[in-house]
């Protein structure tokens, strides 16, 4: 599904991303940890496209094909989705209307003729209904308004209804509360499949409590310092990252 | 007839220093002097054969500042556009001087306009009455419509005014607004002139005890337009609403000079902006807020806020406050900016082209002006309107 080698990056004269080497097979979810400024968002920006995020070597294929070549929309149409640690609010436009773009520019990469309307808020009532929301939420504007625990709730939404290849969740479960922690999870979980790959950025082993990684992976200081089973989560729980960082250090 | 120079302003006069007048004096500022059949046929192809939906049942067409009975629609006499006694248009007997009955610069245009009108469409709602009532405006060649709008004691006028033209025209509107004790204008303007075409008016209101006035006003195409807005907040409890977006494209320019008197007691004003200048396009709006020593207790708000999405676009926004009392509650700010680049990588992040995106963004940025439309019919021929430059508009209408 995706394939990272030897990737290099730098946010105008800050080098932020110094050799990533990771691979995330099909059917697969892999977690991504490591400490505050350690380049875990960076490597979300960086995939997604944001621009200002600067590849200075390196190569990224995402289902065969070279991620790096496309425009951050073609990126999304080819069915990669960026789950924002911070959404945006985007008063005057309708979160419905976007569901709908966004689904019908993913369904038009495809060759699938646009949604029915009728057909298209059938689905939509249905993701929002597993991810608790209340229908009101579609006439608002983008993320206007709404809590943080929401914001990430909408984000879930959007990726349900648009079922990517390979989702990236950066920090998902920041400032979210145990339950609603456990809706997003249930979301998540709900996309897992065989031909799907998910890729999780976290801080803490709270997500993971509810969505089992197959990996998990440290990064920090713009690489990948240590891979490993779930496990190495609750080690990092329980030790924190300074064994590992020293350990690089020596 | 070729207007002295004196009586018209130049951008030296203050509040015309980013007015679209060069070269007006060279304009032909004389009107036609009759309909010709040319000109209905014209009209009827600027109007289009259906009504849209949600129509306004009533509508009165003025083409180059004259009445046109034929392109009426409802209940309107053929004589003199009767709708009810209060509606009517009256011929201009003998044309003022130029200038004559001007006393400031800012009145110029409405004192062209008095020179050359050849009629005016008076509405007059009667004390507790309501109307509803569609104006459009042709601009041919050359117009100078000329409104009058007087509602009595707790009377109601809700008034959709289209401006349109042909390429090329000239128009110079006066439109005057008197409104009685708890009177309520909601009054809905959509300028878009066609393309080369230059707008120039003068609109003058007063609004009187516990009236409200609301007025929402979307401008654009185009060469060049010039608003002045002067009104009078003169009974207590007297309360403005006045919202305004501006789309600017290609080497447009767009002015306006908007001044509010609060003047009375418990007066209020709520105003908002909202510009977008595109491509060599420049927009300018100067809001200038007076509160006088007879206004105790006045509040006016006031929010400007700019969009440049060109590389040689150009927007000047000036907020002004003139206070002449301790006992006001006034607030202004104007915000010059570009799209927000987080939103847009946002709407990429979803796969929506960056056409539609910016579109999207941009409609969103006025947006606020159209919804405060309370009528959702309204709304919908807003985004209409402005569906040929902004797709956005329909895209982001709701689908539930």
């Amino acid at each position: 599904m995706l394939e990272i080698k030897d990737l290099h990056a730098r946010v105008g004269d800050r080098k932020v991303l110094d050799g990533i080497n990771l691979q995330v097979p099909n059917g697969e979810v892999h977690a991504i940890m490591g400490p505050n400024g350690s380049g875990k968002s960076t490597l979300a920006y960086v995939l997604a496209g944001r621009p200002g995020y600067e590849v200075t070597g390196g190569s990224v294929l995402f289902r065969g094909q070279d991620l790096l070549a496309l425009a951050p929309e073609e990126r999304a149409q080819a069915g990669l989705f960026l789950g924002f640690q911070y959404p945006v609010e985007i008063p005057g436009v309708n979160n419905v209307y976007l569901l709908k773009a966004a689904l019908n520019a993913a369904r038009k990469h495809r060759g699938l003729p646009e949604v029915d309307a009728f057909e298209f808020l059938q689905l939509v009532r249905g993701k929002m209904k597993l991810m608790q929301m209340d229908e009101a939420f579609l006439s608002r504007g983008v993320n206007e308004g709404f809590s943080g625990g929401e914001k990430k709730r909408n984000e879930i939404l959007q990726m349900l209804v648009l079922e990517p290849a390979l989702a990236l969740l950066d920090e998902t479960d920041s400032g979210l509360d145990i339950d609603a922690l456990k809706v997003v999870a249930q979301g998540v979980n709900t996309l897992r499949a065989p031909d799907r790959a998910i890729v999780l950025v976290t801080h803490y082993q709270r997500l993971l409590d509810h969505i089992r990684p197959d990996r998990v992976h440290v990064l920090a200081r713009g690489r990948i310092l240590r891979s490993g089973g779930p496990e190495l989560a609750l080690e990092l729980e329980a030790r924190g990252y300074d064994w590992l960082l020293a350990g690089e250090t020596a | 007839m070729i207007v002295p120079a004196p009586v018209l302003p130049t951008t030296r006069d203050e509040n015309w220093k980013h007015a679209p007048l060069r070269g007006i004096e060279r304009l032909r500022w004389a009107p036609p002097t009759a309909l010709t059949q040319e000109a209905r046929l014209a009209a009827t192809a600027l109007l289009g054969d259906d009504p849209p939906q949600g129509a306004i049942s009533t509508r009165i067409v003025l083409i180059d500042g004259l009445h046109c009975p034929d392109l009426a629609r409802g209940p309107v006499g053929g004589d003199a556009a009767g709708v009810g006694p209060g509606v009517a248009f009256h011929a201009t007997d003998a044309p003022a001087q130029p200038g004559a009955a001007t006393v400031s610069i800012d009145l110029a245009f409405a004192g062209l306009n008095r020179h050359h009108r050849q009629g005016e469409l008076r509405i007059r709602v009667p004390d507790g009455e309501t109307l509803e009532l569609e104006v459009v405006c042709i601009a041919l060649s050359c117009g100078h419509p000329a409104l009058r709008i007087d509602l009595g004691a707790r009377a109601t006028l809700r008034l959709f005014e289209r401006h349109i033209g042909a390429t090329g025209s000239l128009a110079n509107l006066a439109l005057s607004v008197q409104l009685g004790h708890g009177a309520r204008l909601e009054h809905a303007r959509l300028l878009q002139p066609a393309d080369g075409a230059r707008h120039f008016e003068t609109l003058e209101a007063v609004v009187g005890a516990d009236a409200q006035h609301r007025m929402i006003q979307v401008t654009s195409g185009a060469a060049a337009t010039r608003s002045t807005a002067l009104v009078a907040l003169e009974g207590a409890g007297a309360d403005l609403g006045w919202h305004t977006a501006v789309l600017g494209a290609g080497t447009q320019t767009h002015d306006a000079y908007v001044r509010v008197t609060h003047d009375a007691p418990a007066v209020r004003t709520e105003q908002g902006f909202r510009g977008i200048a595109a491509d060599r396009s420049r927009i300018a709006f100067n809001g200038h807020m007076r509160v006088t020593a007879r206004a105790p207790g006045a509040h006016s708000a006031q929010t400007l806020r700019g969009l440049t999405a060109g590389a040689a676009a150009e927007i000047d926004l000036r907020p002004q406050l003139e206070i002449d009392i301790d006992d006001v509650r006034a607030s202004h700010g104007a915000t010059i900016g570009k799209l927000d680049a987080d939103m847009l990588f946002y709407l990429l992040s979803r796969g929506l082209d960056p056409a539609t995106a910016d579109s999207l963004l941009k409609w969103a940025f006025i947006a606020d002006v159209i919804a405060r439309l309370s009528d959702p019919a309204w709304r919908s021929r807003f985004e209409d309107a402005l569906a040929p430059l902004l797709p956005g508009a329909h895209a982001a209408r709701s689908l539930t």
